[in-house]
């Protein structure tokens, strides 16, 4: 996919920075998932430091946040700033993050179940955030709440606007406050099942990220938390519209979506973009290549395989074919990701076999290791010299000019070269040294690939590369995609301490530390220091800032609103009349009454003038699947504050002339005032 | 015909059934190999079957050492040490043998046994002993 490309070029040259900036086991690209969890742990904490002093009442939230944020700025103000900017960051690495395993292709295919279950958690990452800004209670959050009931009150769900429960400040009840707090407690316990499915088919799943990381991302919110720390607008006041208000963009960017487009469009855009989302593992639809395969008769249910999948695809059943071993393994094709580190792990992989197809105890149909076999041997033939060397590359990492004298083979992940293949090339002499050149440390495509060869190696993990096998001959190379330079350095960096080496010796034991590193190609460090400072400094003032700038204005100077509410059943369209005996034979005896009373209501067509001109009319239809129900509604005008003479008047009999009721209203509005003019209970109520 | 290199013999016996299985199975291709090697078979059909050898007590060892996880052997770490010094070594016997393009038979016959029977005598008694007591 063109877009796909089109991304993956600034990964890639974020990965380079990375790499250039970070030691391996801070980079942040590589454990973007990771650093989502300890965010949200920032979070739970914070919040739950927050919830102890927190009062759930209308009247006392705004004073107990108050008293959190001023009179214990050093404990709870720093908290409440650490739960805000946290939230932020968290939909920063989200964001990120998602890109990121779009451009790597990390969706399709058996991909799909982490993607797919990771699309539901920005829901409930908004419904946290929203929430949370509507608990603070102040004239943000009292947008906040009359927007999102607004655009709530836009679906088919709610037979009366929930809107209007903001509609005065005597409307707001403290049992609908109380819903919020459960509402912003469960949501994110719901994200953390979630997250939990997320992962779940991942094996050894990343969940914290480097402590030093860790620590620095901490120390980075909490310095923002006290250079910029979270403050409240003034109190809520229903009888008030704010003028302005300084939106969280990260959390709030669809309202003023929602005050331009409407609400329907804002929901269009949501659908549209969830249900591209969820597509996008399918579009184009592309098959997972073919998983790998256990071969019963060369499997005695070691287990191996099963311990290195990194992706729970391999389990262990009990043997069907009746020889004397308990177990064998099983391929869960559906999980698959035909990476291959299954048959590293095999300990039948090896090319001394006798046979020409031999064949392992788990192969990948794709790439079998008998034609690797022969792959090889074809490949060091034309190889001469000293500095002969066989170079496996994965398909996922850095590509780059391998140089002369290199032949290499590529295979889905390095980890799937089994070590005896090493010990064979070096022992026959078919190459002077072997390099496994995979993606960039701690970010291998398939997860743990480069661990497990590291670790293979170094005799840390089952199989071990034999101890025999001089490991200044084996060159490990880690670099990302777009980080060509470290892997020709790295390459040409082995190709050059290969011929000064002692030739191999038969029998000779050697300590099996893994050979020593290649030089990192990174940045003088005080500019590492540098970029660590400018990197942090910039996302940290980037989420200080567009956590409150720019404000969104509401209402010019001098504008006032009136919101006009109506909640009023009309008149039934036809009278009771008593019912003749044909007519009660029609009906059922048990329905059969004397007087009829068709209970279909006429709609109720409502007008503001002001001044004289006409400023608002509508019809609204009655609710209920019979048309039986109340008509209601809720329209925001806005007007220029002053004195202004108004009427209001409606109709509910089904006439088309005149007016039922009608009431004039000679009123001094302030600017930002909200004056409420409510039909309801058959009178015109007004407030403030 | 000569008698086998190695014997199965009872004492042999571990008490795993896949493992024990294994055992007779690898006895059996080392006797099959020292047939071969007696009659004069070819360098390459000798690094073959040693190799085959090696697969096969390579994925032996991984499921002898998965069940002694399992069961907590106390004397694993000694046990798996000794287990990658004898693929180390059967490793070392098929190099002789590929690089120099020769073999003495008697010579390649008892070092296979030797290998084979030395870890038996004493790492694989010891497993036996300790799973009879644990029963």
């Amino acid at each position: 996919m063109s877009l796909r490309r089109l991304l993956r070029a600034p990964f890639d040259g974020l990965d380079r920075f990375c790499a250039r900036v970070f030691p391996p086991e801070w980079n942040p690209m590589a454990q973007l998932g990771a650093i989502g969890w300890f965010l949200f742990w920032i979070v739970t904490v914070s919040g739950i430091y927050l919830y102890v002093f927190f009062d759930t009442g209308v009247a006392g939230t705004w004073r107990s946040i108050e008293a959190i944020t001023h009179d214990q700025w050093w404990a709870g103000g720093v908290m409440r700033s650490l739960h805000r900017y946290a939230s932020d960051a968290m939909v920063v690495m989200v964001l990120v993050h998602l890109l990121r395993e779009w451009a790597m292709d990390r969706m399709r295919g058996n991909h799909w179940f982490a993607w797919a279950t990771g699309v539901p958690l920005i829901l409930f990452i908004y419904v946290c955030g929203i929430t949370g800004y509507w608990l603070v209670w102040d004239m943000r959050a009292q947008y906040v709440a009359v927007a999102s009931t607004q655009l709530l009150d836009a679906l088919p769900i709610f037979g009366e606007p929930i809107e209007r429960n903001f509609l005065d400040h005597a409307s707001v009840s403290d049992r609908f406050f109380t819903l919020m707090v459960y509402l912003h407690i469960a949501a994110p316990l719901l994200m953390l099942l979630f997250m939990w499915i997320h992962i779940a088919r991942h094996a050894r799943a990343k969940v914290a990220p480097a402590r030093g990381l860790g620590a620095v991302i901490l120390l980075t919110l909490a310095a923002l938390s006290l250079a910029w720390p979270a403050l409240s607008e003034p109190p809520a006041d229903l009888d008030r519209v704010p003028e302005t208000v300084p939106l969280d963009w990260f959390y709030l960017a669809a309202y003023p979506v929602m005050g331009q487009r409407g609400a329907a469009a804002v929901w269009l855009g949501i659908a549209g973009l969830f249900a591209l989302l969820w597509l996008l593992p399918w579009i184009p639809p592309r098959p997972t290549p073919a998983a790998a395969k256990v071969d019963l008769e060369n499997c005695n249910g070691c287990a191996r395989c099963f311990a290195d999948c990194p992706f729970g695809a391999i389990s262990l059943a009990p043997r069907s074919d009746g020889r004397s071993y308990e177990q064998e393994a099983v391929v869960h094709p559906e999980q698959c990701m035909a990476c291959g580190i299954c048959v590293g792990a095999c300990p039948t992989a090896t090319p001394m076999r006798s046979a020409e197809e031999f064949v392992a105890g788990i192969e990948l149909p794709d790439r079998l290791l008998a034609p690797l076999r022969r792959e090889v041997q074809g490949a060091v033939a034309g190889l001469a010299g000293k500095d002969r060397v066989l170079l496996f590359a994965c398909d996922h990492g850095a590509r780059g000019d391998a140089g002369g004298n290199t032949a290499s083979i590529t295979l889905p992940c390095v980890g799937m070269l089994p070590p005896p293949f090493i010990d064979w090339i070096l022992s026959r002499g078919l190459a002077d040294g072997v390099m496994l050149a995979g993606c960039a440390p701690g970010d291998c495509h398939f997860r743990l690939g480069d661990r497990f060869t590291r670790e293979r190696i170094a005799g840390l993990r089952d199989p071990w590369l034999r101890e025999r096998v001089p490991r200044e001959r084996v060159g490990l190379s880690w670099a990302a995609r777009g980080d060509r330079a470290q892997r020709e350095a790295d390459l040409a960096a082995f190709r050059a301490r290969l011929p000064a080496l002692p030739p191999m010796v038969r029998g000779e034991k050697r300590a099996r530390a893994p050979a020593p590193p290649f030089a990192r190609r990174a940045w003088p460090k005080p500019l590492q220091w540098g970029a660590w400072v400018a990197v942090f400094g910039a996302l940290a003032f980037g989420t200080g800032a567009l956590a409150g700038w720019p404000s969104l204005r509401l209402l010019q100077s001098g504008e006032a609103v009136i919101s006009l509410s109506l909640r009023h059943a009309a008149h039934t369209k036809v009278a009771c009349k008593p019912l003749t005996p044909e007519d009660l034979m029609k009906l059922k005896p048990n329905m059969r009454r004397q007087v009829g009373c068709p209970r279909e209501r006429w709609p109720v067509y409502l007008e503001l003038l002001r001044n004289g001109e006409l400023l608002y009319r509508g019809e609204h239809q009655p609710a209920g699947l019979w048309n039986d129900g109340p008509s209601t509604t809720l329209e925001r005008i806005v007007v220029p504050a002053g004195p202004q003479s108004l009427t209001v008047r409606l109709r509910d009999s089904g006439r088309d002339q005149g007016f039922d009721y009608e009431r004039r209203i000679e009123a001094d509005l302030d600017p930002a005032q909200n004056l409420v003019i409510e039909f309801r209970g058959g009178q015109w109520n007004l407030a403030p | 015909m000569d008698a086998e290199l190695i014997e199965w013999r009872e004492d042999f016996r571990i008490g795993l059934p896949g493992v024990d299985q294994e055992h007779r199975d690898l006895i059996d291709s080392i006797n099959r190999l020292h047939r071969e090697l007696v009659v004069g078979a070819s360098t390459a059909r000798v690094t073959g079957a040693l190799g085959d050898i090696h697969a096969a007590i390579s994925s032996h060892f991984a499921l002898e050492e998965k069940d002694m996880q399992a069961l907590r052997y106390a004397e694993f770490d000694a046990h798996k040490g000794e287990h990658e010094r004898l693929l180390d070594e059967i490793l070392d016997i098929l190099d002789d043998v590929t690089v120099t393009g020769r073999y003495d038979p008697q010579v390649l016959s008892s070092r296979l046994a030797e290998w084979f029977t030395g870890h038996f005598r004493t790492f694989d008694a010891r497993l036996h002993r300790w799973l009879m007591e644990r029963q």
